[in-house]
């Protein structure tokens, strides 16, 4: 995904529209924050969320946290790999290290996020 | 917070340093798993001039720390090293340590940062001419199975015939050094204590060398959790016993030390709770606070628990009853009931520490 076409929640998580579905991962900043991913919980297909509920979780070798629903829908797909490769998430994390994908999702949602430049401008008012 | 000689050094190497008792350390370099992967393999080079040292000289001063700690520092050879721990009157572990014998007449004793500021006036007060280095110490730990190699090849021909958990006074570019063949990482590796001013050197030498990676809090603290290492102020505070521990093969009997009666009692009695080793079933950690659980009961607590990049699990210790604490015993941790079972230490067992030469 380009980092420019994402919309951005301010917990790190970005979203992207990919065809008829809508793509979530977490920041290049969110990785470097975490470190070294070593753990991915991913949520089950077909579940429904809402937005800003605990949809998934991740660990690295230092810290914890969650992952939430940038905007809510259903969960179409999830991204298997990282049960294996957790490290995509540190090497590639707006591409092969997406956590899920969401259908059915209110749209209407996307305008409460913050685009690149706002991202941008809201992690250089909090670095930590 | 304070600063080690070799603060200066970090950023070179991309590190980043974070408040670790009050001095500023870094976590990390190039990134724990790798530098973990690379003492695993090569060698890796630690910060740790943190630390507090004490030289103990003449028989007064032995004597004195002697009756501190729950080892035998009077009948310890010169030469060797010996770990041991500062109790309380409760038997609690203020401090876990090491003692060098330097010669039949000199102590070097070397203790954690995080209770320094009390351990040393315990020192100083037990001990007459007791000598607080620690302001004045550097310490860098080169720890891996290419640690004597490199540090062979930079000149350091004394480290040739030490064995593990043995020490020796040295000089290097004409200054005076102490060097043991000890570490918290399970691997072969050697800890280099040296005059402040010369620490800067020594790390450029040692970080150029190509088969040397600067490593971080992290990687130290992963490479001793999957050693079942315990670390002072999580594992081992004044709350635990050196028999809950698992210390008991440290402590010498027929010597007086503070708190030996509460020992005995507890020798006899046994021990309610004790520290293991905990896996996971899966890549998933158990943390620091969470709560252990036998069949549903909560029985206990982690005290230390992170990813294990060589075992590829989950690895940690925790305090747990008797009657759960053999390996195997299925438990579970934290607030999602994470699956862990007590684990033969270390759970790690690689490691090239003991290896011979």
């Amino acid at each position: 995904m380009n980092p420019s076409e994402l919309k951005y929640t301010e917990d790190h998580e970005w979203v992207g529209c990919a065809g008829d579905l809508y793509v979530v991962g977490i920041t290049d900043f969110a990785q470097h924050q975490l470190g070294d991913i070593t753990f991915v919980e991913l949520p089950k297909v077909g579940r429904v969320v809402k937005q800003h509920e605990e949809t998934a979780a991740v660990e690295s070798v230092k810290a914890a946290g969650d992952v939430y629903a940038p905007i809510a829908g259903t969960i179409a797909a999830v991204n298997e790999t990282l049960e294996t490769q957790p490290e995509l998430v540190n090497q590639d994390p707006y591409g092969e290290g997406w956590f899920f994908r969401l259908g059915h999702v209110d749209a209407a949602q996307l305008s409460d996020l913050m685009d690149e430049a706002a991202y941008k401008d809201f992690l250089a008012k909090n670095p930590d | 917070m304070r600063q080690t000689p070799l603060y200066g050094e970090y950023a070179a190497h991309g590190g980043k340093a974070v408040d670790f008792h009050g001095w500023a350390l870094p976590v990390q370099f190039t990134g724990i798993i790798q530098e973990h992967l690379h003492t695993r393999s090569k060698a890796g080079l630690f910060d740790c001039s943190h630390m507090g040292e004490f030289l103990l000289t003449g028989e007064a001063a032995i004597r004195g720390f002697d009756r501190m700690v729950f080892g035998d520092m009077i009948s310890l050879k010169p030469g060797r090293c010996r770990y041991t721990g500062i109790l309380n009157e409760r038997a609690g572990i203020i401090d876990d340590c090491v003692g060098l014998k330097l010669s039949e007449n000199e102590l070097y004793v070397v203790t954690n940062a995080g209770p320094l500021e009390k351990v040393s006036a315990m020192i100083l007060g037990a001990c007459p001419g007791a000598v607080d280095l620690s302001d004045a110490t550097a310490k860098l730990d080169v720890q891996g199975p290419l640690a004597r190699e490199v540090l062979l090849s930079l000149g350091f021909d004394a480290i040739a015939p030490l064995a593990y958990w043995t020490g020796i006074r040295t000089r290097w570019r004409d200054a005076e050094l102490l060097i043991t063949r000890a570490g918290y990482t399970g691997e072969l590796g050697y800890e280099i204590y040296m005059p402040n001013a010369l620490a800067p050197e020594l790390w450029r030498v040692l970080a150029a060398h190509p088969d040397v990676a600067p490593c971080g809090l992290g990687a130290r603290d992963t490479l001793r959790t999957e050693m079942g290492y315990p670390l002072n102020g999580e594992d081992v505070t004044e709350s635990i016993t050196p028999l809950e521990a698992g210390m008991e093969r440290f402590i010498a009997w027929d010597k007086d030390f503070i708190g030996k009666s509460i020992l005995e009692e507890q020798r006899v009695r046994g021990c309610h709770s004790v520290l293991v080793a905990i896996r996971s079933a899966s890549r998933q950690a158990p943390r620091h606070g969470f709560e252990v659980k036998h069949e549903g009961q909560v029985v206990g607590e982690v005290t230390s628990g992170t990813f294990g990049p060589s075992v590829g699990c989950g690895v940690g210790l925790a305090r747990v009853p008797q009657a759960v604490a053999a390996p195997g015993t299925k438990l579970a941790a934290g607030p999602r009931d994470l699956v862990i079972e007590v684990a033969e230490m270390p759970v790690y067992t690689g490691g090239t520490c003991r290896r011979k030469f």
